[in-house]
């Protein structure tokens, strides 16, 4: 062994992020293939469970507004229940598709790029099944438009002071930039798919979707310029939507709600949350429609990574919490806490902290982070984990407040539980579309992260070449 | 082509186009900017779609889910004295067993809506009790029964007029031979006049007075011991020391408004000088006089009356010799109640004439004879307790039910005619009275609803409501008072003196007239008219008080009764039935009100329950809402169990009054009969009873899950030592640092400011303040479920808190504390709202604006006393047409989906306003009372006017003992309490 080739082995250079010696020809027709093909029986059998879910979430809603929110089960004290729950729960998942599209493009991660288009579709799916909640959570569901401020004859405009109103502004404006920082992205891809279409419907709706795409250079100029717009604009948004949500409770005055800490702890609950929905999506695409060499293992294990990351911030959150509770010396912030771990919901509070605490530290174990059957279960874990941490704050900190009197269980009806369920429906029946007519992996982009792409390709290609195949 | 020459001129030309500005140029603009061009071009397209979509959305509110205008009737021709939306008030008189309440009602263009006591009235004093209030529901309920039937045959009152007299002139001949009359206690002179007029032309006929919760063993114990039959009157307002032996005289004995106005009295602080009474309570239930106890002794309502003797024999021993007490008998080893008899004895001995001993109605003639006679040592007789005479009264007799029983069997009634009473389902067991109905040819039944005795009846009567009827009636003390209608009877019903006019005479008079001919005993002949007309204006004849009896001991009989003085039976487990707070005995069984009332103690609503101490409960291994077997004799019943803390062990207590068959849809569903195992020779406490725990389980309904106060600071308590070392206490219990804001604060310095304090050593939990909020503001009855789910409406509630030592169940004190919506001047709500429907007014109340109100339900959340109710369904959707009539009609009926709380009742406050300002004034001092402070009968709550330092109002908050609750939280609350203070005795630890 030469000392030269000594010193190249000694030289670390990344594993390429696609395997299995792509050209630029042989992704798109991986991925285009996927729409183009004929439906398979499995889609069909999933999009009629989900379609299920999601009738029966319009026949709960519509239940709903004919009898009144006295079918959940409510009560004084406890207002809130799992509609709130599920909205944060939900706009928590919707955080993974911005942050992987907007701060990790900006800080160049270029492995996002074979995750990032079904993130955000998650996203945005996500950010939808929230938003229903918040509208029909409300007594008088009709009337629910008055929290928007629109000109009316009173003049009565309305209250700029209440969290809520934040949240309608929050969540409204991230899910407008995160559908258009989608759709943004999707149109080289729409092209694509339009030029390979045979059917005259698919050529009109992939024409008219892709407006007017050519690939020249100005169009590409432009479209490189306002994706970056976009990252920028969606980065802060990525903050501020959970933490406005957040806010919806640090703003009260309810001992278990009233913490200063709670932005960031929501933020990094919900990128954590975020990031286990999309191994968990990711799995089974990449298994599904055999991308396995598109989404690697490698992708994976940065999203495990991060989720360990998040998930020992939000461990830590939960851990300051109990320190200031006890520090602060309020007997009624201290009871809320002990309450949380020791009281009617204790049952909540620990499934919480196993999911979201102990199950990610199995991430340590590179073998573990890197096995797709054990990250797939611990993904699973931490969803119900930090559904669970929803729950524990809106529902135990209400239950038990200032006033002993007015201490009451809540238990949730077949309603509530329904209503849950067909929100998974909804999510699920917008996703299977999406994976049936539209690319699920952005084309372009991944072709961007291939050796081919690379400028001096040819200058020192084929050791490059030679690298990509190793690997 | 031209497609052509872009891109020629993009490659070459491109500055001179743009320069030269040709159509080229702009072709190709373009289709590089097509989104802005199409904007510059055609402006209007995208606004018109703006407003289009700000109409839609604005159209489809209007058109969504909005109640129908019902159509408004005028008056065609206004009557003189109406004045439509000016609210006028009568007074009239509520009859309730041997009491008379004078109540002054509310009447809306014709239609009554709320009750108030009259202020001239000795029984209420403007004050009132929670049946009082919720009666005016029982004037509406559509379940009242509103035909005549014969065997289920509708009928009209003149068919029975008919069948009535020719039965009449039959018994004309027998002079009553076979014909029996039974009906409920009265006090009326009216009616009192017809039963005599009855019993003078039917001499062989029979008069049976009962009801199953009377009065029967006090005055029968009065008579043993002074041979006469006296209905004695407490004066507790004068009283220093007060041992109540297992009498709730503050909640649901007789006269129970003007001994909690006494009471209360004696209980006024100003400041840490004053002085106060001490209550000593024995009883073996929790009762709401138990609550207010300084010492409360538990023990078994069976050992009370051995108790009982134990005081008269160790006053003995202090030289107060009780007559005719020394050679009672009786066992009482237990030291945790022994401990209490000497210094209560010395307590007693120390203020002669200046305490009141009392028992129970529970307790047996005996022991009343023996309380009598204590009191006639302890000189209490004629200056705290007077004995007047009984006139026009008819008073519960249980010797004459039984006499009826025996005739009846014997075969020797061919007549039953049962008036304003239910025998089938209150009288006892023993009795089966329902089998009786069978042996009589003719029953005749009287009364408000179609009940179990009228389902058996031969012919059925709807009685009228007391605020449909004309009549009069006496109160405790014997002041004469007129009952008048405020509205025609609803349902045709009748009232007793038009239906013991027509038993007595034989012919359908009108009870107007009988009514006046019987006052013009008291009224003058030449001036009668006027006189009358101030009588029904004012509600009260003056100084028509009985007379004071002055009466002695016969030492020679007492001695000879209290020879055979009953002696406690130890063993077993003893079952103590009760009076409901809700229902009462059965009466108001049909009362959404008060069925949803909270029992002051248990908190439970819609049903009664078997109480049980938590050491009983945990030797017998049972848990709240198992359902038990209790069984004593031939008879038992099935019940679930509670357990309440500070019940005497080894006894279980029962309310009367639920598990009606036949009393409505409200009443039939509540409930366990507990007549069932009532008995004429044991009515009130069942010894040796036994217990089965059936293994099923019934849900039972409680508004309040958690007992204990985890010791926050909340209610604020101390002994008057305390007090007295420590006069600022209450407000030292919480520290906190300065409470800035962040923002110039709004001032609230002119005009009117709205406060409220609430003085808890007074409040004793009675619930009137829940009814008359739930009357004055149109609050809804949810139902058992919705309960459960914690989901009441009420916007007052009083919250009660067990207090004593960790762990300490057995025998806990308690606490109340009534919570509505504090008014907070930085209300923790109003932040919240997205929609701005809960906002403050500049007299610093928190209002509630419905129709703005989406419901998101943020303001009950961030509500530190969460005393906000929300509309979970259209609860109001199912109100029947004539219930609807008890609505204020000042006040919004809200509908689904809107959060709703206390207003400090706005509508008092608008219109008091209007008024002061027709008359160019400013609003006096106590001019507007909210509808919780009018009902109070402990004048526990005072409203008014924070900014005016002379109001009564700022004067009691600035007393050392006012508090505001988490005001450490910097919401200023415009509530605030008044400490309680308890005055233990120093000798009893």
């Amino acid at each position: 062994m030469s000392i030269s080739e000594k010193r190249e082995k000694q030289v670390y250079t990344d594993p390429p992020l696609i395997q299995g010696d792509p050209t630029f020809h042989s992704i798109t027709e991986d991925i285009s293939v996927i729409p183009e093909k004929k439906t398979p029986t499995w889609w069909y059998i999933a999009f009629a469970v989900s379609f299920s879910g999601m009738l029966m979430l319009l026949g709960m809603i519509g239940y709903l507004v004919w009898e009144g929110t006295g079918i959940w089960g409510l009560n004084v004290p406890v207002g809130w229940g799992w509609a709130i729950v599920n909205f944060v729960f939900w706009v928590g998942i919707g955080h993974a598709g911005t942050l992987i599209s907007a701060i990790l493009f900006l800080l160049r991660q270029r492995w996002r790029t074979s995750i990032n288009r079904f993130a955000e579709a998650m996203t945005i799916f996500a950010v939808i099944c929230a938003l229903v909640f918040p509208g029909i959570h409300v007594g008088r569901i009709w009337a629910a438009y008055w929290m928007f401020p629109l000109p009316n004859q009173m003049e009565m405009w309305p209250n700029f002071r209440s969290p809520l109103l934040w949240d309608v502004f929050a969540v409204s404006s991230y899910f407008t930039v995160s559908l258009l920082f989608w759709f943004t992205g999707l149109i080289p891809d729409l092209a694509t798919l339009r030029d390979r279409a045979k059917g005259r419907i698919k050529k009109i709706v992939y024409g008219v979707l892709s407006c007017g795409w050519r690939g020249g250079n100005r169009q590409w100029k432009h479209y490189e310029m306002a994706y970056l717009i976009l990252a920028g604009l969606s980065t802060p948004l990525v903050l501020s939507v959970h933490s406005i949500v957040s806010t919806d409770f640090a703003t009260s005055l309810l001992p278990g709600w009233h913490t200063t800490i709670f932005p960031p702890y929501f933020v990094a609950g919900a990128i954590f949350s975020g990031f286990a929905m999309v191994v968990t999506l990711s799995i089974l695409a990449r298994k599904i429609f055999k991308l396995e060499h598109i989404i690697t293992v490698r992708h994976l294990e940065f999203m495990n990574k991060i989720i360990m990351v998040t998930g020992m911030m939000v461990g830590y959150a939960y851990s300051t919490e109990f320190f200031i509770a006890w520090y602060s010396g309020n007997e009624y912030e201290s009871f809320a806490f002990l309450n949380r771990a020791f009281g009617p919901y204790a049952w909540a509070y620990w499934i919480m902290i196993s999911c979201n605490v102990f199950v990610p530290q199995l991430f340590w174990f590179k073998k573990i982070r890197t096995s797709i059957v054990p990250m797939f279960i611990i993904s699973i874990f931490i969803n119900i984990g930090m559904w669970f941490e929803r729950f524990v704050i809106v529902i135990s900190s209400l239950a038990n407040d200032f006033l002993p009197s007015s201490w009451d269980y809540y238990s949730p009806t077949i309603w509530d539980i329904g209503t849950f369920i067909g929100s998974f429906g909804l999510f699920f029946t917008l996703f299977l579309l999406f994976l049936r007519f539209l690319p699920m992996i952005s084309i372009t982009e991944v072709k961007g992260v291939l050796p081919q792409a690379d400028p001096h390709f040819h200058h020192n290609g084929k050791d490059n070449g030679k690298a990509g195949g190793q690997g | 082509m031209s497609k052509e020459l872009i891109i020629s001129g993009k490659q070459y030309w491109r500055s001179l186009d743009q320069l030269a500005d040709t159509p080229e140029f702009r072709k190709f603009l373009e289709n590089e900017f097509p989104d802005s061009l199409d904007e510059v071009r055609d402006p209007v397209s995208r606004r018109k779609f703006l407003t289009l979509m700000g109409a839609s959305l604005s159209l489809a509110g209007l058109i969504g889910c909005r109640k129908p205008v019902e159509k408004v009737i005028p008056y065609v021709i206004q009557p003189e004295e109406i004045t439509p939306g000016i609210p006028q008030y009568y007074a009239t008189t509520m009859p309730f067993g041997s009491d008379a309440y004078g109540v002054l009602v509310e009447s809306h263009e014709g239609r009554p809506t709320k009750i108030e006591g009259n202020p001239g009235h000795p029984a209420t004093m403007g004050r009132s009790n929670a049946f009082i209030q919720a009666s005016i529901l029982g004037l509406y309920d559509p379940d009242r029964s509103s035909t005549v039937l014969e065997k289920g045959e509708e009928r009209t009152w003149n068919d029975f007029i008919s069948f009535w007299n020719s039965r009449y002139s039959e018994f004309i001949g027998s002079r009553g031979e076979g014909l029996a009359v039974f009906g409920g206690q009265f006090t009326s002179p009216t009616l009192a006049r017809l039963k005599e007029r009855f019993l003078s032309r039917f001499p062989n006929a029979r008069w049976v007075t009962y009801e199953p919760v009377s009065d029967e063993n006090i005055t029968e114990g009065i008579r043993l011991a002074t041979g006469r039959t006296l209905q004695p009157v407490y004066n507790f307002d004068n009283a220093k020391v007060i041992l109540s032996l297992d009498s709730d005289f503050l909640n649901l004995e007789s006269n129970n408004i003007a001994n909690t106005a006494g009471f209360s009295e004696g209980r006024q602080l100003q400041s840490e000088e004053d002085e106060m009474n001490r209550l000593y309570m024995a009883e073996s239930s929790y009762s709401v006089t138990g609550s207010m106890a300084d010492h409360r002794i538990r023990l078994k309502n069976s050992q009370i009356s051995s108790f009982a003797a134990a005081i008269s024999r160790e006053l003995g021993s202090m030289g107060v010799v009780v007559e005719g007490a020394s050679n009672i008998d009786f066992n009482l080893s237990d030291a945790s109640i022994t401990k209490f008899v000497s210094p209560i004895a010395l307590d007693l001995a120390g203020s002669r004439g200046e305490c009141v001993v009392i028992a129970g109605r529970d307790q047996s003639p005996y022991v009343h004879a023996l309380v009598f006679a204590i009191n006639e040592a302890l000189e209490n007789n004629g200056t705290t307790i007077n004995y007047l005479e009984t006139e026009d009264r008819s008073l519960s007799d249980t010797n004459g039910l039984l006499e009826l029983v025996g005739a009846i069997n014997e075969g020797s009634v061919n007549t039953l005619m049962m008036i304003d009473t239910n025998p089938v389902y209150n009288c006892p067991a023993n009795l089966e009275f329902r089998n009786l109905m069978e042996k009589v040819d003719h029953t005749i039944h009287f009364g408000l609803y179609m009940d179990e005795t009228g389902v058996l009846s031969e012919w059925h009567i709807p009685l009228a409501h007391y605020l449909e009827s004309w009549g009069d009636a006496r109160s405790a003390d014997g002041t004469m008072s007129v009952i008048q209608p405020l509205i025609e009877p609803l349902f045709g019903g009748k009232d007793l003196v038009k239906i013991f006019n027509l038993i007595a005479n034989g012919n359908d008079g009108r009870s107007y007239d009988i009514v006046r001919g019987t006052w013009r005993r008291w009224l003058s002949e030449s001036n009668f008219e006027n006189e009358w007309k101030r009588i029904l204006h004012d509600g009260v004849l003056p100084d028509s008080r009985s007379g004071n009896v002055r009466v002695r001991t016969d030492t020679a009989s007492l001695r000879r009764l209290f020879g055979t003085y009953p002696q406690a039976e130890t063993g077993g487990i003893e079952l103590v039935f009760k009076p409901s707070p809700a229902t009462f005995d059965g009466r108001f069984a049909n009362n959404g009100w008060l069925q949803e009332l909270p029992d002051p103690l248990t908190k439970l609503t819609w049903d009664n329950a078997a109480l049980i101490s938590p050491a009983t409960a945990e030797e017998l291994g049972f848990k709240n809402n198992d359902l038990l077997s209790l069984s004593s004799g031939d008879w038992s019943i099935d019940i679930p169990t509670w357990i309440l803390p500070g019940a005497a062990d080894n006894s279980i207590t029962v309310d009367l009054g639920y598990g009606r068959e036949s009393a409505g849809r409200i009443a039939s569903s509540a409930g366990f009969n507990t007549y069932k195992l009532r008995t004429s020779f044991s009515p009130w406490v069942i010894s040796g009873v036994e217990v089965i725990i059936t293994g099923s389980k019934y849900d039972l309904a409680s508004t309040q899950d958690h007992w204990s106060l985890d010791g926050r600071p909340i209610v604020r308590e101390a002994g008057i030592l305390e007090y007295k070392d420590h006069p600022e206490f209450a407000k030292e219990m919480v520290e906190h640092p300065p409470l800035k804001s962040m923002w110039k604060d709004h001032k609230y310095d002119e005009g009117y400011q709205w406060g409220m304090a609430i003085d808890l050593s007074l409040c004793n939990g009675c619930n009137a303040c829940v009814v008359a909020c739930q009357s004055e503001n149109n609050i809804p009855v949810v139902g058992r479920e919705e309960v459960e789910k914690g989901r009441e409406m009420h916007w007052i509630r009083i919250d009660r808190y067990f207090s004593g030592a960790e762990g300490n169940t057995s025998d806990p004190g308690v606490l109340y504390q009534p919570m509505g919506c504090q008014h907070c001047e930085m209300a923790p709500c109003e932040q919240v709202c997205p929609v701005a429907a809960t906002v403050h007014d500049k007299e610093g109340l928190n209002n509630m604006v419905y129709n703005r109100c989406i419901g998101t339900r943020y303001c009950s959340n961030n509500c530190p006393f969460k005393v906000r109710r929300f509309n979970f369904f259209n609860f109001t959707k199912d109100t029947p047409e004539v219930q609807k009539m008890a609505n204020n009609p000042d006040v919004t009926v809200r509908s689904r989906g809107v959060m709703e709380k206390c207003t400090y009742c706005q509508q008092r406050l608008t219109r008091a306003k209007y008024t002061a300002k027709l008359e160019n004034r400013e609003l006096r001092d106590g001019e507007v009372m909210s509808a919780c402070q009018q009902a109070c009968p402990a004048g526990a709550i005072v409203f008014g006017n924070i900014n005016d330092p002379d109001s009564r109002i700022s004067k009691i908050k600035q007393q050392n003992r006012d508090y505001r609750v988490l005001e450490e939280l910097n919401i200023r609350p415009r509530t605030s309490y008044l400490a309680k203070i308890r005055n233990p005795n120093p000798e009893i630890d």
